[in-house]
């Protein structure tokens, strides 16, 4: 089978739910790794700061998860699954988390891991001084007990359901040793598979393997990061050979990358998923049939092979495809210009009448290309639809902090646990709620499913949410989009590199063949 | 008139005429939709008899978007040097005609101003204000006010020590009338040699800060986005680059010819 | 010695003027550092809290007082987004760009000069043509079109140099000079057009003296007349005019670096005034205008000691 039909294969079943590996994995299976060797990777961003807990950017992330291990993960089903720790339990009224900690764990300073390491990471963590990012984690946390050196039991005030998911997320459940807190900044240390050694501003961060890492000393002796923004540039470094792999292949050029012979190409999904905005309190935005004569107003599917050059799936639903919270009954609108000019003249714009201002940011190159393609489809149905760019700090402050926009897109990781994907971005009191969605039934059905036990009764609850964002189309769901990585052959392992949550990336398992 | 048949009086005009007259006569008869007309089946198509100048990343025709393009590249140097001569000649004149503690002050207000890289104020004017094609003309503008500032300013200190400025002062005739009547005329050849090789600078300054995606904004077209947007095909589709980079190394070269020429005729004392 | 003494007096009064306009205008600039560092993760209460943990909330006088303070005193305080003493930042990335600023100078004059003498020699012949013309095109490209068929070249085709990224002098000096090399040829070009003007007009103004014509009467060679009379006369003049051009250069990094992920100076205060990161964006600006004032005023002063005609106010 060629690489290519194996996408278009992995493709077709994306819809169902499935990773898609364009790559035949399998093949190298059999061949033994051998340890040693400098992996150069051209990482796709600027990592900014290094200190785990205050970092809320995937660009660093990607980097600290090599250096930092969590007190439980996730399994490619997106289970969470002990890390740090042996076993985990909850107690039946919710209210109480007892962790058996693995025994022998050591840092890279060579400290072993106690209870006392886990209460002092997770109180730092939850501390507001800390400035951490993930601080809401332990929102209901009452106290944080350690009975022995290896057991800690966290006591809750309030049932939190999402609580163990959200510790397997970058951030909150990593350890530290204590009292590393105020050098995590400068020389971050974990009991992750690789040392922190050094960071050049904007230039290259390096790692070192961590010889007795509890799930036995990766293969390679060091990792270098070097961080090539400019996406040619890094297409060039790995085609001159500089760098052995790089993330984040532009997405109008895997295809070509895929007919390369001589490199490998890897793409998984979902990496994000994408959603056009509508701010709710712009007055023609408030009335649900412009929202919906929008939504006609475009072909997915066209868009995302403009925008994406088919390196993604659409999709009507936010949730991870394979999880229970999928809504497999949703579709998303059809494209009908002419309905969509009728629809919106009976909500009392005619033709011509609508004047919309659409932001879109320069962080995602291919948001701005989405906006080019809408420019002309609203053009045939009467809106006029203009585009300002932002930069990243100007988005961030217009329209999620101030709301000052009309109409906008943007994209989140799939991953996320149900109840903090819908209560936060569609509750009308969500913390991520920047486009002032104000919808009774949403607002009940989320708040009804935190304190329901049940998980199947749950994942209802969730598809109806999802049913009603279609419904009234207070946002335009538009798709799921891969993500990339690009390597030399001599780079094994590749297909244990992506995290199952899509973004981070780790390399425990990867060797280079000599 | 006959000192600008030189060979390269005579390209400089040329090249100007035809970037002029492709500006003014293009969007009357091309529809503006051109430009912005897709095709994705035909996604970085090179040049072919369909598309003459080829396609970029969203199949729009590279032609129709380089000649609509001149126009929204043009109004805004040209309206950015009118503005920074708008700002900079009263400054400049005041200051060297003026002299003493009047020029002390403002010259102190230029030189700040020109301590700052003009790309770097440019892009902090830009991100304070916002990205759009009138904050990019004030961005600009405002960026090369101190340079003009400053040659006004040597020209019309220069100018207020003539002998027939001094006879006018006697006669009592006030400082504005002086300015106006006497040193304005006078220093206006160098304005317009400056103006002609600064609107040169403008058209890489829009091309320079539209590739840091704060100039013109899509899906209109500009020579500068349009070089923005080719620099990640450049290896796969080298006509994006090459067809907006022409125009702007023609229009660039026309007004550097023009504007030597024009030196050279205007103000005598270069040669 | 007056005019030195006023001159310093003025460049201190223009520093304390770019302190405070920096300050202005970085702080009218939209959105904060702590939505950078929170990116789409933030709620208000969790930027309120980084807000005051940074000390973003402080009062804009007290704020611009420690600033100006810390600058005298040596604190230079720590960038919020790096986490990093911003003196260090400072220091590492100034010498990045200081390499490619000086090769960039390096590689402009040693076009410029030849051009300029050769089309001034021949006057108004092909050679002349040729030359401006040569310098033309130069300067009718932006810079960083020249950069991108550049990486195409040099990186992608020939294979001669890398593509980019920037490495430690102390670590790799011959990598760090050929990461350096390809954006300085970059901005050598832009800068070639403008000193080969200028070293065909100085040269042009000299051949026409009077010694030259007494030389050429003693029966000297005609190179020994060029080389050793004539552009030993205006090469003054010239490097002044390079000199002038920091000013522009420091300009052209921004873009330049960001291309090439050179991570410099001009790298460092573009990063700095995307993440809204107030203090490293008024430090560097600061030492970049810093930077150009000194080289404009030492330029000044060279002429005055070239020139002893000069005695301008």
């Amino acid at each position: 089978m060629k690489r290519r039909d194996f996408l278009r294969n992995s493709t077709a079943v994306l819809g169902g739910g499935f990773m898609g590996l364009s790559l035949p994995s399998a093949l190298w299976a059999q061949e033994t790794p051998v340890s040693g060797g400098t992996l150069i990777w051209g990482h796709s961003e600027t990592t900014q700061n290094l200190d785990m807990h205050q970092t809320g950017t995937a660009s660093s992330g990607r980097v600290l998860q090599n250096i930092h291990s969590s007190i439980v993960t996730v399994d490619k089903d997106l289970n969470v699954i002990p890390g740090l720790c042996e076993s985990f339990e909850v107690a039946p009224d919710g209210l109480s988390y007892t962790f058996k900690l693995r025994p022998n764990v050591k840092f890279h300073n060579g400290a072993v891991m106690t209870s006392a390491d886990v209460k002092y990471s997770f109180e730092r963590c939850k501390d507001p001084a800390t400035g951490a990012v993930n601080f809401e984690v332990f929102n209901n946390v009452a106290a944080i007990e350690t009975p022995d050196d290896l057991t800690v039991v966290i006591k809750m005030s309030a049932v939190n359901a999402p609580f163990l998911s959200r510790l397997s997320e970058n951030g909150a459940g990593v350890i530290m040793p204590v009292d590393s807190g105020p050098t995590q900044g400068t020389n971050p240390m974990g009991a992750g598979p690789f040392k922190f050694v050094s960071y050049e501003v904007g230039t290259v961060v390096k790692m070192a393997r961590h010889d007795e890492y509890w799930e036995g000393p990766a293969f390679l002796d060091a990792v270098e990061a070097r961080e090539i923004t400019e996406p040619t540039t890094r297409l060039t470094g790995l085609r001159t050979g500089e760098l052995h792999m790089i993330n984040d292949i532009p997405l109008d050029r895997v295809g070509e990358l895929q007919g390369d012979a001589t490199l490998q190409v890897k793409t998984w999904f979902p990496l994000n998923f994408d959603f056009i905005n509508m701010n709710h309190t712009f007055e023609p935005f408030q009335n649900p049939k412009v929202r919906v004569a929008f939504d006609m107003i475009i072909d997915k599917e066209a868009l995302m092979q403009g925008a994406l050059w088919g390196q993604g799936a659409t999709t009507p639903s936010p949730s991870f495809p394979t999880s229970a919270a999928y809504n497999k009954d949703l579709k998303q609108r059809a494209q009908d210009i002419e309905g969509a000019k009728a629809m919106l003249a009976e909500a009392g714009y005619p033709e011509g009448s609508l004047n919309i201002v659409f932001k879109a940011t320069t962080n995602y190159p291919y948001h701005i290309e989405t906006a080019q393609i809408l420019v002309e489809w609203f053009k045939m149905a009467g809106v006029n639809l203009t585009i300002e760019q932002l930069t990243w700090a100007d988005w961030l402050s217009q329209c999620w902090v101030d709301k000052d926009y009309q109409m906008t897109m943007m994209n989140f990781f799939s991953l996320w646990e149900s109840d903090f994907l819908y209560y936060s971005v569609w509750n009308s009191e969500g913390a991520f709620n920047y486009r002032a969605i104000k919808d009774p039934v949403i607002d009940e059905l989320t708040a009804k499913a935190r304190v329901t036990v049940d998980d199947a009764e749950r994942a209802k609850i969730y598809q109806a949410v999802q049913k009603q964002i279609w419904d009234e189309s207070h946002d335009i769901i538009l798709w799921f989009r891969n993500g990339t990585i690009g390597a030399q052959p001599a780079v094994m392992g590749l297909d244990t590199v992506v995290h199952p949550n899509g973004s981070n990336l780790n390399f425990h398992k990867v060797w280079l063949k000599a | 008139m006959k000192r600008f048949l030189t060979t390269k009086g005579l390209i400089g005009i040329v090249l100007l005429l035809i970037i002029a007259a492709v500006a003014i006569i293009g969007p009357m008869v091309i529809p503006p939709d051109a430009a912005t007309a897709m095709d994705m089946t035909a996604r970085r198509a090179p040049p072919s008899m369909r598309h003459l100048f080829g396609t970029d990343q969203l199949g729009r025709d590279m032609m129709f978007r380089v000649i609509l393009g001149a126009r929204t590249s043009l109004e805004i140097a040209v309206s950015a040097v009118v503005m920074s001569i708008a700002l900079g000649l009263p400054l400049g004149l005041i200051s060297g005609y003026f002299g003493g503690f009047v020029d002390n002050v403002l010259m102190r207000l230029v030189d700040t101003l020109l301590a700052f890289p003009a790309l770097l104020l440019a892009l902090t004017i830009s991100a304070v204000l916002g990205p759009n094609i009138q904050n990019t003309i004030i961005a600009i503008g405002v960026a090369f006010t101190p340079y003009l500032a400053r040659i006004i300013r040597g020209e019309a200190l220069r100018v207020a020590q003539m002998p027939y400025v001094e006879a006018a002062r006697a006669s009592g005739t006030t400082d504005g009338m002086i300015m106006i009547r006497h040193v304005l005329p006078n220093i206006l050849p160098a304005v317009i040699v400056q103006g002609t090789i600064s609107l040169a600078f403008a058209i890489l300054a829009e091309a320079g800060l539209s590739f840091l995606g704060l100039g013109t904004q899509p899906p209109a077209a500009s020579w500068g986005l349009m070089i923005q947007a080719s620099r990640d095909q450049l290896d796969i589709a080298p006509w994006t680059a090459v067809v907006p980079g022409l125009a702007v190394a023609l229009t660039v070269l026309g007004l550097n010819m023009f504007g030597d020429v024009l030196r050279d005729i205007l103000d005598p004392r270069s040669k | 010695m007056t005019y030195v003494l006023n001159r310093l007096l003025s460049v201190i009064l223009t520093l304390f003027l770019i302190t405070l306009v920096t300050f202005a205008v970085t702080n009218i600039l939209p959105g904060d550092v702590a939505m950078m560092i929170m990116g789409t993760q933030s709620n208000p209460e969790a930027l309120e809290g980084l807000r005051e943990s940074l000390g973003l909330n402080d009062p804009l006088l007290m704020q611009y007082g420690h600033w100006v303070w810390g600058m005298f005193t040596g604190e230079w305080g720590n960038s919020l987004i790096f986490k990093k003493p911003i003196a260090e930042l400072l220091l590492q990335k100034a010498v990045a760009s200081g390499i490619i600023v000086v090769m960039s100078m390096v590689i402009a004059l040693a076009l410029a000069v030849p051009l300029g003498v050769w089309a001034a020699v021949h006057r108004d012949k092909w050679q002349d043509t040729v030359s401006s013309s040569a310098s033309l095109l130069g300067v009718s490209l932006p810079d960083f079109f020249w950069g991108i068929v550049m990486i195409l070249v040099f990186a992608r085709w020939l294979g001669w140099f890398p593509s980019s990224g920037f490495v430690e002098p102390s670590e790799d000096p011959l990598g760090t000079l050929q990461r350096a090399f390809l954006p300085s040829l970059a901005l050598g070009l832009g800068l070639m057009a403008h000193l080969t003007r200028m070293t065909r007009s100085t040269m042009t103004g000299i051949l026409s003296q009077e010694f030259i014509r007494v030389a050429r009467a003693k029966g000297l060679a005609e190179r020994t007349v060029i080389w050793r009379y004539a552009l030993a006369n205006a090469i003054g003049p010239v490097i002044t005019i390079a000199g002038l051009q920091i000013g522009y250069l420091f300009g052209s990094i921004i873009v330049m670096e960001s291309l090439f992920g050179y991570t410099g100076m001009g790298w460092l205060t573009y990063q700095a005034l995307l993440n809204r990161d107030l203090p490293l964006i008024q430090s560097t600006v600061f030492v970049i205008a810093a930077v150009v004032m000194v080289t404009n005023l030492l330029v000044d002063l060279l002429y005055v000691v070239i020139d002893p005609r000069i005695r301008l106010g």
